[in-house]
């Protein structure tokens, strides 16, 4: 195998992603090529160059944590509610009162009738048909 | 006493019961925290985008099917949130970070090059700008490799994407890195 595409494995190496013949193969270089087994150690370094290990976390910090979560929990429920109230109850509390508004103005069939007064007789007549 | 198991508490939280929720949060936080400190630098930003995945884990409660454990689907959310928040810091992205490059490279150039054992750069403003330097996709492979210990495989899965492209992104990664280190005084030059 050449430099190059031993170098580009080496980090497949280094965090044991090669199966058994190319790990062989890689080891078997960097015992014989001092070049490449000085950029394995170079990438070696970096992880624990770049990335601490994490403290373990005080308990009160993790409480304080949860109080946090907790309380944007809640006023995301709080704002869903209104977020739906807004999207829907709103519109169709709009539509209902344009809809009796437009019933109450709408002009009579019976121009003799007093206005909307031919409409409440006929709801009222219907609602007498279908009682028992 | 038993404990009651994540998937338990998971299906009572999504049906309104808090305090399930709350030691779901309880229990997973360490493991997102440090996440989001490890792959987002600043505290204060860490510790809002891990609130902001477990509030987006509680409004995707009703989808939580139980396939995968709840540890495995939380890391998602937040992986994938850490990639949103890094995405958009890339594009708020200050060119007075360039100035910094030298020493910051040169810094990293004397931690891969010593022959005392491997240690952490003393300057975490150093190392988030060196991370900061690399794509969001390419830094989260990598920190969930390193700092997690991830498999590919498991990166694969919360990272939602193929093993070749973890493979590249963490290559690329090493590459990046080790290159800017490679240009300054103390780099051993291969």
């Amino acid at each position: 195998m050449t430099h190059e595409k031993i170098r580009e494995m080496i980090g497949d190496w280094l965090d044991g992603e090669l199966d058994a013949p190319a790990r062989a193969a890689v080891s078997a270089h960097l015992d014989a090529c001092p070049a490449c087994d000085a950029e394995a150690a170079r990438l070696r370094r970096l992880g624990p160059a770049l990335f601490r290990a994490p403290v373990r976390p005080d308990p009160r910090s993790t409480e304080a944590f949860v109080s946090r979560v907790m309380a944007r929990v809640e006023a995301d429920s709080v704002s869903a509610w209104e977020r739906f109230a807004a999207r829907v109850l709103a519109p169709a509390l709009g539509l209902a009162l344009a809809g009796l508004v437009f019933a109450i103005a709408m002009p009579d069939p019976d121009e003799d009738a007093p206005l909307g007064v031919a409409a409440v007789s006929a709801d009222a007549g219907s609602a007498f048909e279908v009682a028992p | 006493m038993t404990q009651t198991g994540d998937a338990e508490l998971a299906r009572s939280a999504a049906a309104g019961d808090g305090d399930a929720f709350a030691e779901l949060v309880r229990r997973h936080a360490p493991r997102v925290r440090a996440l989001c400190a490890a792959t987002l630098g600043g505290p204060g930003e860490a510790e809002d985008a891990a609130q902001e995945a477990f509030l987006k884990a509680h409004r995707a409660l009703p989808r939580f099917s139980g396939e995968a454990s709840f540890a495995t689907w939380l890391h998602r959310i937040a992986v994938n949130h850490c990639l949103d928040v890094l995405r958009a810091a890339g594009r708020r992205r200050s060119d007075s970070l360039d100035a910094l490059l030298e020493a910051d490279s040169e810094a990293l150039g004397r931690a891969l090059s010593e022959a005392s054992p491997a240690k952490a750069l003393e300057d975490q403003d150093a190392v988030e700008r060196l991370l900061s330097r690399l794509p969001p996709e390419q830094r989260l492979a990598l920190t969930l490799r390193e700092l997690e210990g991830l498999t590919y495989e498991e990166i694969a899965a919360s990272m939602s994407c193929s093993l070749d492209s973890v493979k590249a992104r963490i290559r690329r990664a090493r590459a990046d890195l080790a290159g800017m280190a490679r240009h300054f005084p103390g780099a051993d030059i291969v």
